[in-house]
């Protein structure tokens, strides 16, 4: 078989980040999740579907680059070489941005497919940040999703919503409709270990016991994360922050790879988010 | 757990608080999600009740008992 035609068949992988809530920490996982992936050596294209809310952009440092949105593509008014913009620090990793619309509702479905359909073959990875809510801009980043990953921070709201929308993905999604299994796992963001330790903070077991769902990370409360998100720069990019290597660890088991869940520091020594290795 | 400390008089710590109100309102809430269908059948059980007495409102309130789903279909006969 010839080299191109083996092309067309290798299909990437669309990935959506998502939650109930808003606030949990989305944009900050797309991000670094799409560095951590691409420095793995994958061609990662992160698309911000927050329409009218475009915060992805900040948080990669890449807002002053734009010059077209993922709304002028859908409507042919630039190609997708154009929106896209290349991110300096990771090689592989491109952005597509939201636009800034007040409508909402500008994205339509059968305009969304064609476009995903097209990254699928251009990109290994395709990182979708969705939107909070259950409206539209949800179900379009979830309707054709091979692997959600659904957000929760460990608080009585912020799980309820996860549930809510653990509970929809299925009925949005193509795939489902086909007969086919959409990945799910949780991430649970801003725990404080000190807290879980004293009793003041829904644990991990805890979270994943109410919301029947596999884990694949679990992302400490890191006053970094906020300077780094200041900055532009994300914080996977940093050596030594065990918020980056919760990240890059994710990145890994995204990729198939079995990783142990790291152990945070406490006031009194170590703690484990959880036992046992991600399979 | 949580249960017996709470019966011995200690106080739960408020993660056990926040985890038994989750797992109370989720049971309550998973069951709607369970139904997409609940609306429609709202709206064509009133159609056909419509037919024959003047009422236009049903209430239907969903319950789960240990292996049992129920549906509870609720209709109020207007006084003559």
């Amino acid at each position: 078989m010839q080299l191109s035609n083996m092309e067309n068949i290798i299909l990437g992988k669309i990935i959506t980040v998502t939650s109930g809530k808003g606030g949990v920490g989305k944009s900050t996982t797309t991000a670094n999740l799409a560095i951590g992936l691409a420095n793995l050596g994958k061609k990662v294209v992160a698309i911000d579907f927050d329409i009218g809310l475009r915060n992805l952009d900040m948080i990669l440092g890449l807002e002053n680059r734009i010059v077209y949105d993922i709304v002028d593509v859908m409507e042919e008014r630039c190609n997708l070489a154009q929106a896209l913009i290349s991110d300096k620090k990771a090689k592989n990793l491109y952005f597509l941005p939201a636009s800034q619309t007040k409508d909402k509702n500008v994205l339509e479905r059968r305009k969304v497919k064609k476009l995903l359909l097209v990254l699928k073959e251009k990109f290994d990875i395709v990182l979708l940040d969705s939107p909070a809510g259950i409206e539209s801009g949800f179900e379009h980043s979830i309707f054709l999703t091979d692997h959600a990953l659904i957000i929760s921070t460990p608080d009585v709201s912020s799980v309820r919503d996860a549930d809510r929308v653990i509970g929809i993905i299925d009925a949005k999604s193509e795939k489902a409709k086909k007969g086919e299994t959409v990945t799910k796992h949780v991430i649970i963001n801003r725990i404080k270990p000190d807290m879980v330790e004293a009793g003041h903070m829904l644990s991990t077991e805890d979270v994943l016991g109410i919301l029947a769902l596999p884990l694949i990370g679990v992302i400490p409360d890191d006053e970094d994360i906020i300077t780094s998100t200041n900055m532009g720069n994300p914080i996977i990019n940093k050596k030594k922050s065990i918020s980056a290597e919760s990240y890059r660890r994710i990145s890994r088991r995204l990729l198939g790879e079995e990783v142990e869940f790291l152990e945070l520091k406490t006031k009194q020594g170590f703690f484990k988010a959880i036992k046992g290795v991600f399979k | 757990m949580s249960f017996l400390s709470n019966a011995f008089g200690k106080k739960k710590s408020s993660a056990s608080v926040a985890k038994d109100r989750l797992t109370l309102i989720l049971a309550h809430e998973r069951v709607d999600c369970k139904l997409p269908y609940l609306d429609d059948l709202r709206n064509d059980l009133i159609e056909v009740i419509k037919k024959y007495t003047s009422v236009n409102d049903v209430k239907i309130t969903s319950q789960t008992n240990q292996n049992v789903d129920m549906l509870e279909v609720e209709i109020i006969l207007a006084k003559e």
